[in-house]
C-alpha cells in the first residue's frame, strides 16, 4: 500500500491499536447496489413512458420532471451548501429567455438557445454569488428574494426580451422530445448530486452548511465553493427554464421570473429531504401528483394545498420524507411527536 | 505555495509575530504584541479572560484581520492570506467555543480536515478517511466515529475538536483551551496526547487556564494582559513573577 | 423644482405608511427571531377587514382601525400559539418556510372569501386636498402618515416605558433571563406576534385608503417591509421611520426620473446595497 507510510509515520504508535473497520459495512454496500438497480429500472420505465402512456400523462410527466430538476438544482445550493436561495427562479427565467431570444430575435436553433440560456444563468450566478453569498441566513434568503422581484421589473423593460408583453416561440409539436429532454436533464442533475454526496467537493459544501467558519479554518475555500455550488445550481435551473420556454412556446417576465416557482422548488426539496440525493425528486413527484389531482377540482384550494403541506411538513417532518423513511420505521407516531417536542417552545 | 525564500532569522522560528494590534470599534483587544514560536516548541499563552488570547489566535490563523503588525509563518508573511490558505500552509487550530459540524458523523468531521487540510488535504477518499480515523483513535474517539457530532458530550466534543485540527496534518497547532471543562484524568490524557503530537515535530501554541497543563507542557510561556504582552520567558520563572500573580492568579484568588 | 418638491412630499408621506408596515415585521423579527413572510398577507387581511367594516357597517375607515387591530391581534395570537410556537426552536430556515406556508394559505383563503377583484377604501372625503406653498397634499395621505408615525412612536414608548414592553424587550435579549423576570415565553411570544399582526392590520387599513388592494399584495409588501427593517436596522424601533422615509423618497424619485416601472428595482436595489454594505442597517452599529 503506497502512501500508507506517510500516514502511519504521523502516529506510529497508533498502528497497533488501529481497529480495521472498512469504509462502508458490507450491508451498506449491498443496500446501495439494490437502490442503484431500482433507480436504473425506474429511469428505464420513465424513459419508455411515452410509448405506453397517453399524452396527458406525458404532459404531466414533463411538468413533474422539470419541477424535480428545479428542486434538485435548489438542493445543490440550499440542501447541500445550506444557502436558502430565493433567487433560483431568476436562473430559470434567464434560461427561458436565453432560448426565447435566440430563437425569436436571432432565428437560431434551439440548442444554441439552450447554451445561451445556460451561459446567462451561470454567469449571472457567478456575479451575483460574489455579492450576496457573503450574507448568511435570513439575509441571504431575502437578498435573493429581492433580486427575483428586481429581475421581473428589469426584464419587463428590456426590448429584446419583448418587454412586459413577452415572446412567442416557434411551435414544435413533439411532447415526446421535451419529455425525454426533461428526463435526461433530471438524470444528469441527480447524478451530479450523487457525485456531490460522495466527493471531496461535496464534502466541502456540506461542511460549509454545517459550520462555515469551521470549514474555512480546516482548509475549505468557502467563497469559491459557495460560488461554484451556486453556478451549478443555476446551470440545471437555467436549462430547465430553456426546455420549458420551447415547450410552452410563450414566455413573459411575470411568468418565468415567478417567485412562487422558486418557493415550489424549495418546498419540494424540503418535503422530500434537503441534502439527500433522491429526496427532492421524490418530493416533486408526490407534491405534483397531489396538487394535480386537487387542481382538477378547485383551483384556489389546490394553491392553498401547498401552504398546508408546508405547515404540516415543517411541524411534523422538518427533515423531509427521506428522514421519515430512515428513522420513523418502528414507531411513526413517536417520530412525529418527537419532532414537535424538540422544536417547540 | 511559492518556493520558500527564508530569511536566516526565520530558520529556527516557525512563527514570528511582530507588533500585532487589533482594534474593535475603539477598543484595543490586542496591543503591539511581538513573540516568536520556535520549531518543535510548545509555547504557553496565559492571561485572564478578555486578555485578547483568542483574538490573537484568530489573527494567526486568519479568521480575524489585524489592524496593524505582521505575522510571519514559515518564513512568509501571511497578512491578507485567507484562513483556508493558511490551513493549506499548515496552520491548524481548535476553538474555545467549539465548532463541530453538528449534523455530520464524528468520522466525517475529521475527514473534512483530512481532505482539505495541509497542502490542500488528501485527495483520495479512502486514504483521507484512514487518516481521519487515525486521528480520532489517537484522541480516544475511535469507538464513536459513526455518531453524529451533536450527540457527543462535552469532553468528547473537546476531543473531536483536537482530532479535527490534527486531521489537517498541521505544522503549527494553535490550541485554544482544549482542556476547559475536562476532569483530572481527562486532562492528563490530553496533556499526554499533546506531548506526543509535539514529538511528531509539530510546533504548538497552547492557551490554557489549567495551570498544570501549562507547567507540564510549555517550554516557554508568555502572558497577555489587557491585550499587551507583559512577560515572556521560561515557564517556571514566568509563573513565579509577581506581575503574573497580580494580573492573573491574584485576581482569581480574590474572587473565590 | 415645484414638481420635485411635490414628489418629495409624496415620498415622505408614503414613507410614513411604509414605516408602520415594517414596524410589526421588525418587532417580531427582533423579539422572536422570525422573519415573518406572512407579514404582507396580514397587512392584506387588515386592509380587507377595514374595507368590509367600512362598506358593511358604514363605519368611517379611520374609526374602524381599532377594530381591525383587534381582529388581526387575535389572528396573529392564534398563529403564534397554534403553529409557530411548535417550530420556533427549529432551524431558522424552517420558520422562514412555515411563515411562507401561512402566507400562501392566507392569500388563497382571501381569494376564496373576497374574490380576486381590486378594491379600494373610498370614504366621501377621499378626494380632498389642501395646498401648502404651492404643493398639493392629499388629505388621506396626510391622515395615513400621521396615524402611522403616531403609532410607531407610541409603540416605541410602549416598549421602553411599560411593564409588558419591558417584558418583550427582555424576551428579545435573553429568554432565560426573561423567565427569571416572571415572563412566560409562550405568552410573551404570542403577545408579541399578536401586536405585530395588529400593527400590520392597521397598516393594511391605511394602505387601503391610499391604494388599491387585492389578495395578492402580500408578497411584495413583505419584501418591502423587510427592506425597510433592514435599512433602518433592528436595534432601534425608530429605525423603521428612517427606513420607511428612505424607501418612500427613493421610490418617488425613481418614479419621477426613471418611470414607475423601475420603482421596485430601486427599492429592492437599495435593500441589496444596504445588505451588502451595511448589514446592521443605516442606524446600526458598525463592527
Amino acid at each position: 500500500m503506497p502512501g500508507k507510510e506517510g500516514l502511519t509515520l504521523f502516529f506510529p504508535e497508533k498502528m497497533a491499536e488501529r481497529v480495521l473497520t472498512p469504509v462502508e459495512t458490507r450491508a451498506g454496500s449491498a443496500k446501495r447496489t439494490i437502490v442503484f438497480v431500482i433507480v436504473l429500472i425506474v429511469v428505464a420505465a420513465l424513459a419508455a413512458l411515452p410509448w405506453y402512456g397517453n399524452s396527458v400523462l406525458v404532459q404531466f410527466g414533463i411538468s413533474v420532471l422539470l419541477l424535480a430538476t428545479l428542486a434538485q438544482g435548489w438542493n445543490i445550493i440550499g440542501g447541500y451548501t445550506g444557502y436558502a436561495s430565493f433567487g433560483n427562479s431568476v436562473f430559470y427565467g434567464l434560461g427561458a429567455y436565453g432560448v426565447a431570444i435566440a430563437m425569436v430575435q436571432f432565428k437560431l436553433p434551439f440548442w444554441i438557445g439552450m447554451i445561451a440560456g445556460l451561459v446567462l444563468a451561470v454567469v449571472f450566478a457567478a456575479a451575483l454569488g460574489a455579492a450576496v453569498l457573503r450574507l448568511r441566513g435570513h439575509y441571504f434568503a431575502i437578498a435573493t428574494l429581492a433580486l427575483a422581484f428586481i429581475m421581473t421589473a428589469i426584464v419587463s423593460n428590456v426590448e429584446i426580451a419583448g418587454s412586459n408583453i413577452g415572446l412567442v416561440l416557434p411551435l414544435l409539436k413533439s411532447d415526446v422530445l421535451f419529455y425525454e429532454l426533461a428526463l435526461g436533464l433530471l438524470v444528469l442533475a441527480t447524478m451530479t448530486v450523487w457525485w456531490l454526496a460522495n466527493s471531496r467537493f461535496g464534502l466541502g459544501l456540506i461542511s460549509i452548511r454545517e459550520n462555515e467558519e469551521g470549514a474555512a479554518v480546516m482548509g475549505v475555500n468557502t467563497t469559491l465553493y459557495k460560488t461554484l455550488a451556486f453556478m451549478l445550481s443555476a446551470a440545471f435551473t437555467g436549462l430547465a427554464g430553456g426546455i420549458y420556454a420551447y415547450y410552452i412556446t410563450f414566455i413573459d417576465p411575470v411568468g418565468v421570473f415567478d417567485v412562487g416557482l422558486n418557493v415550489k422548488m424549495i418546498i419540494m426539496a424540503v418535503f422530500g429531504g434537503p441534502g439527500t440525493v433522491l429526496g427532492p425528486v421524490v418530493g416533486a413527484l408526490i407534491l405534483s401528483t397531489i396538487s394535480e389531482v386537487l387542481a382538477t377540482k378547485v383551483t384556489s384550494i389546490a394553491s392553498m394545498f401547498f401552504g398546508i403541506v408546508i405547515v404540516i411538513a415543517v411541524v411534523f417532518m422538518p427533515r423531509g420524507i427521506a428522514d421519515v423513511l430512515r428513522r420513523a420505521g418502528r414507531s411513526p407516531l413517536r417520530y412525529f411527536v418527537d419532532n414537535v417536542r424538540t422544536h417547540r417552545l | 505555495m511559492a518556493t520558500p525564500a527564508r530569511t536566516p532569522a526565520a530558520a529556527g522560528n516557525i512563527l514570528e509575530v511582530r507588533n500585532l494590534t487589533k482594534r474593535f470599534a475603539g477598543l484595543v483587544a490586542v496591543n503591539d504584541v511581538t513573540f516568536d514560536l520556535r520549531r518543535g516548541e510548545i509555547l504557553g499563552l496565559i492571561g485572564p479572560n478578555g486578555a485578547g488570547k483568542t483574538t490573537l489566535v484568530g489573527m494567526i490563523n486568519g479568521t480575524i484581520e489585524p489592524t496593524s503588525g505582521d505575522i510571519v509563518f514559515d518564513g512568509h508573511s501571511v497578512l491578507g492570506v485567507p484562513a483556508y490558505r493558511r490551513a493549506h500552509m499548515g496552520i491548524g487550530r481548535t476553538f474555545q467555543v467549539m465548532k463541530p459540524f453538528p449534523g455530520l458523523t464524528v468520522l466525517e468531521n475529521a475527514a473534512v480536515g483530512a481532505r482539505f487540510g495541509a497542502a490542500g488535504g488528501i485527495k483520495d477518499m479512502r486514504r483521507a478517511q484512514d487518516r481521519a480515523r487515525e486521528c480520532l483513535e489517537f484522541v480516544g474517539l475511535g469507538r464513536r466515529i459513526d455518531q453524529r457530532a451533536d450527540a457527543l458530550g462535552g469532553p468528547d466534543r473537546k476531543r473531536l475538536e483536537l482530532a479535527k485540527a490534527l486531521s489537517m496534518k498541521p505544522t503549527l497547532l494553535l490550541l485554544d483551551e482544549v482542556m476547559a471543562g475536562l476532569n483530572h484524568v481527562e486532562i492528563e490524557e490530553v496533556i499526554e496526547d499533546i506531548r506526543k503530537v509535539r514529538d511528531q515535530g509539530i510546533s504548538i501554541l497552547v492557551i490554557e487556564h489549567v495551570m498544570k497543563a501549562i507547567t507540564s507542557l510549555s517550554d516557554r510561556v508568555f502572558v497577555l494582559h489587557h491585550g499587551e504582552k507583559i512577560l515572556e520567558g521560561p515557564t517556571e520563572e514566568v509563573l513565579r513573577d509577581p506581575r503574573v500573580v497580580e494580573a492573573y492568579l491574584g485576581k482569581k484568588r480574590t474572587k473565590s | 423644482m415645484e414638481l420635485l418638491a411635490q414628489v418629495l412630499v409624496g415620498g415622505v408621506l408614503l414613507g410614513g405608511l411604509y414605516a408602520l408596515m415594517a414596524l410589526g415585521l421588525a418587532l417580531v423579527w427582533g423579539v422572536l427571531n422570525i422573519v415573518n413572510l406572512s407579514h404582507g398577507a396580514l397587512i392584506m387581511l387588515g386592509a380587507y377587514a377595514t374595507y368590509y367594516l367600512f362598506t358593511g357597517t358604514g363605519l368611517d375607515p379611520f374609526a374602524a382601525l381599532p377594530i381591525t387591530a383587534i381582529v388581526l391581534f387575535v389572528i396573529g395570537w392564534l398563529i403564534q400559539r397554534g403553529i409557530l410556537n411548535l417550530v420556533i426552536r427549529g432551524p431558522m430556515f424552517n420558520t422562514l418556510l412555515i411563515t411562507f406556508g401561512i402566507e400562501v394559505i392566507l392569500t388563497y383563503l382571501a381569494q376564496l372569501l373576497f374574490s380576486a377583484d381590486f378594491r379600494a377604501i373610498n370614504p366621501p372625503y377621499a378626494g380632498n386636498n389642501f395646498r401648502v406653498l404651492g404643493i398639493t397634499i392629499p388629505l388621506m395621505q396626510v391622515l395615513a402618515f400621521a396615524i402611522a408615525i403616531g403609532l410607531t412612536v407610541a409603540m416605541w414608548l410602549f416598549l421602553l416605558h411599560t411593564r409588558v414592553g419591558r417584558g418583550i424587550r427582555a424576551a428579545s435579549q435573553n429568554l432565560v433571563a426573561a423567565r427569571l423576570y416572571g415572563v412566560n415565553p409562550r405568552s410573551i411570544y404570542a403577545l408579541t406576534f399578536g401586536i405585530g399582526s395588529a400593527l400590520a392590520g392597521v397598516a393594511g387599513g391605511l394602505y387601503g385608503t391610499v391604494s388599491q388592494i387585492n389578495p395578492y399584495i402580500g408578497g411584495p409588501l413583505t419584501a418591502k417591509s423587510f427592506a425597510i427593517a433592514i435599512i433602518g436596522g433592528l436595534e432601534n424601533p425608530l429605525g423603521v421611520i428612517v427606513g420607511g422615509l428612505v424607501l418612500g423618497i427613493v421610490e418617488s424619485l425613481t418614479a419621477l426620473y426613471a418611470g414607475s416601472t423601475y420603482r421596485d428595482v430601486a427599492s429592492f436595489g437599495v435593500l441589496i446595497l444596504v445588505l451588502i454594505l451595511r448589514p446592521t442597517g443605516l442606524l446600526g452599529r458598525t463592527t
